[in-house]
């Protein structure tokens, strides 16, 4: 049914179209039109929502004001399983002309996101190659991991701040335990306090976010531990320092320049500090071994560190520094992933290449098949 | 059961983030939102846990009359005013932080912020002296690195091109000179008839270098960002990404538990 309220020389938005938003948990609805002709005449378009009970249509209930040039809306906040039926209306000073209705729709929940099967499919051969080498592990199979040269100067750090009598700092940077560089830190910790107790010196831990805190706290006492000398461990030496970023990079730099630590220890997630404690770092004159998955940080490190765990090789620490068969097939595995992609890609950089001289849409079926959103 | 309870809880609630990336249905489409609301909820009581350690640390300190225990007791000091006047403008306001407050004021605005920018601020010294550090041209590596960096630096900055003939002109100048004196210390005829034709090359493309230079600056600082900048990042993301996904499966497995006693 056209409704017109007041009919003059401006003409309605057209073919209005509603759509359930497909791969979400429904309650919500695309609504997307064609624009007035007029469309640069027109003050603004307020678009109209009914929806369907027992039968009838309830009264017209405003959605949104939207700017003259918009020509889509996603209407959040619906029922799932109930019909919703859109109208635009455009308005210039005190009249106003309304569209057709557009079609009925229905918001649902869907119970898989299509979108995401390249992820899926990436996922299962992940898995199955990591399995299939945890698997190989199992069975007693010897698995080469190459050298990392900045997780091999750990023991060294630890040897020469000893000679120094000087003690050692290890930083976490500032991410929370539900990040995977924090965890890969702490294991990086736990060896650096193993070694630590083994030369009898001191480690001091000074956190950033409090569940760290307690978690850096648990894993010195278990490098103490392991290392069969549990009664060097100083509880105070492991402690939250502050919450705030630049608070704890000041907190931080005043423990390098007071304490003088022979080895410093960036391992974790870092954000703009990162070079502030590096160089601080470098300034008192310990060695220093740095470690992160933040890209923008990386480069800070680098240049400012004597060893510098990129990225990956962060993860990597536990599985090298412990040689435990079981870890070590993860990243065995992760290696295979590595080729495979490189496969993925060089045949997609040839495809889109190709399709820059043929114009064909299957040329690009590799790059929109990897499309996530 | 002390570690066995922690790795079934940590199974369950890995499989079921990971089934929730592809399930956006209830009851799987909100669970990380949930998972993260309890993250919230448990990190807010371990605050306390931070904030005793904290002040346990500074008070041993003033305790045992270490050679920093002033600082422990300014610490102390400033902790428990802050503590209290955010409490008492808590009160008065409704709010620490209300506009009226002045705990946002004296503390927030004129002390906090003030420290946090100065730390900030300090950051360029330290860039420039790690960036003197890296930059020194002691091998190709790093000298290729010197180069790309001036060409991004100056491409990327107002007036770069205009810059750049005076920039080049200068340095080349300087390698022509340097050129030259080796030319004159060398006793054997060829060597030096070499330096000297090496210094009058440096001095001759001074003028087309520029001119090109000036031409292609912003495109050649686009193309070392876009090309090889971006090519190294997306690999090492890349290696990233799959470590994550080891890392997270050794996790979900119990292979890695260093973050379990």
């Amino acid at each position: 049914m056209l409704k017109i309220f007041f009919i003059f020389s401006l003409l309605p938005p057209s073919e209005i179209k509603a759509y359930d938003v497909p791969n979400d948990a429904g309650g919500r609805i695309l609504v997307e039109w064609n624009l007035s002709p007029d469309d640069s005449l027109i003050d603004f378009y307020i678009l109209f929502r009914q929806f369907q009970k027992e039968g009838t249509w309830a009264l017209p209930e405003t959605v949104s004001i939207l700017k003259k040039g918009e020509n889509s809306f996603i209407d959040q906040g619906l029922k799932n399983g109930i019909s919703y039926r859109y109208f635009i209306r455009a308005v210039k000073g005190g009249e106003f002309i309304d569209s057709d209705y557009s079609n009925i729709a229905i918001p649902s929940a869907q119970w898989f996101h299509k979108k995401r099967l390249s992820a899926l499919i990436l996922l299962i051969i992940i898995v199955s190659l990591l399995l299939f080498y945890i698997e190989k592990a199992k069975k007693g199979e010897h698995l080469y991991i190459r050298k990392i040269a900045g997780l091999d100067a750990i023991d060294e750090a630890v040897g020469r701040s000893t000679e120094l009598g000087k003690p050692l700092l290890f930083s976490l940077g500032l991410g929370t335990i539900a990040e995977i560089p924090t965890i890969a830190g702490l294991s990086i910790l736990k060896r650096v306090a193993k070694k630590a107790a083994e030369y009898e010196t001191d480690l001091i831990v000074p956190c950033f976010d409090p569940v760290v805190f307690v978690a850096a706290q648990e894993t010195v006492k278990e490098g103490y531990l392991e290392a069969g000398r549990p009664d060097l461990y100083k509880e105070g030496n492991v402690f939250f320092l502050s919450y705030e970023q630049f608070g704890y990079a000041a907190g931080v730099d005043g423990i390098m320049l007071r304490e003088k630590p022979g080895a410093v220890f960036l391992q974790g997630y870092f954000y703009a500090e990162s070079l502030i404690l590096a160089e601080t770092g470098n300034s008192i004159g310990a060695i220093q071994i740095s470690g992160t998955t933040a890209v923008t940080q990386l480069p800070f490190f680098v240049a400012a560190t004597d060893y510098t765990l990129i990225g990956e090789e962060m993860y990597a620490a536990s599985a090298y520094l412990e040689k435990e068969p079981l870890s070590l097939a993860t990243i065995k595995g992760e290696d295979w992933v590595k080729i495979l992609l490189i496969i993925v890609i060089l045949a997609g950089v040839t495809l889109e290449t190709l399709s820059f001289f043929v114009k064909n849409p299957f040329l690009h079926f590799l790059k929109e098949f990897f499309t996530i959103l | 059961m002390k570690k066995e309870i922690p790795l079934i809880i940590t199974f369950i609630s890995g499989l079921l983030l990971v089934v929730a990336l592809f399930i956006p249905h209830e009851p799987f489409g909100s669970l990380q939102e949930r998972f993260n609301d309890w993250y919230i909820i448990v990190s807010g009581f371990t605050l306390i846990l931070g904030v005793d350690s904290l002040l346990l640390y500074h008070y041993r300190k003033i305790k045992r009359k270490e050679k920093d225990a002033p600082y422990s007791a300014i610490l102390i000091f400033s902790f428990v005013t802050v503590l209290i006047w955010g409490i008492y403008s808590g009160i008065k306001h409704g709010n620490p932080f209300a506009p009226t407050s002045t705990f946002l004021r004296y503390f927030y605005t004129y002390i906090f912020v003030p420290l946090g920018a100065t730390m900030f601020a300090l950051l360029s010294f330290f860039i420039a002296s790690a960036a003197y550090r890296a930059f020194r041209a002691r091998t190709f590596n790093a000298t290729l690195l010197l180069i790309s960096a001036g060409l991004v630096m100056l491409g990327r900055v107002p007036k770069g091109e205009e810059t750049i003939p005076y920039f080049i002109g200068i340095t080349l100048i300087l390698i022509a000179l340097i050129f030259a004196l080796e030319g004159i210390q060398r006793v054997n005829p060829y060597e030096k008839a070499l330096f000297f034709v090496l210094s009058i090359l440096s001095l001759g493309v001074i003028f087309p270098s520029s001119i090109l230079l000036k031409k292609y600056l912003p495109f050649i600082a686009d193309w070392v960002m876009n090309i090889p900048q971006l090519g190294a990042k997306r690999g090492i993301f890349i290696g990233i990404s799959l470590g994550a996904i080891a890392m997270s499966i050794r996790i979900i497995l119990g292979i890695e538990r260093t973050y379990l006693k």
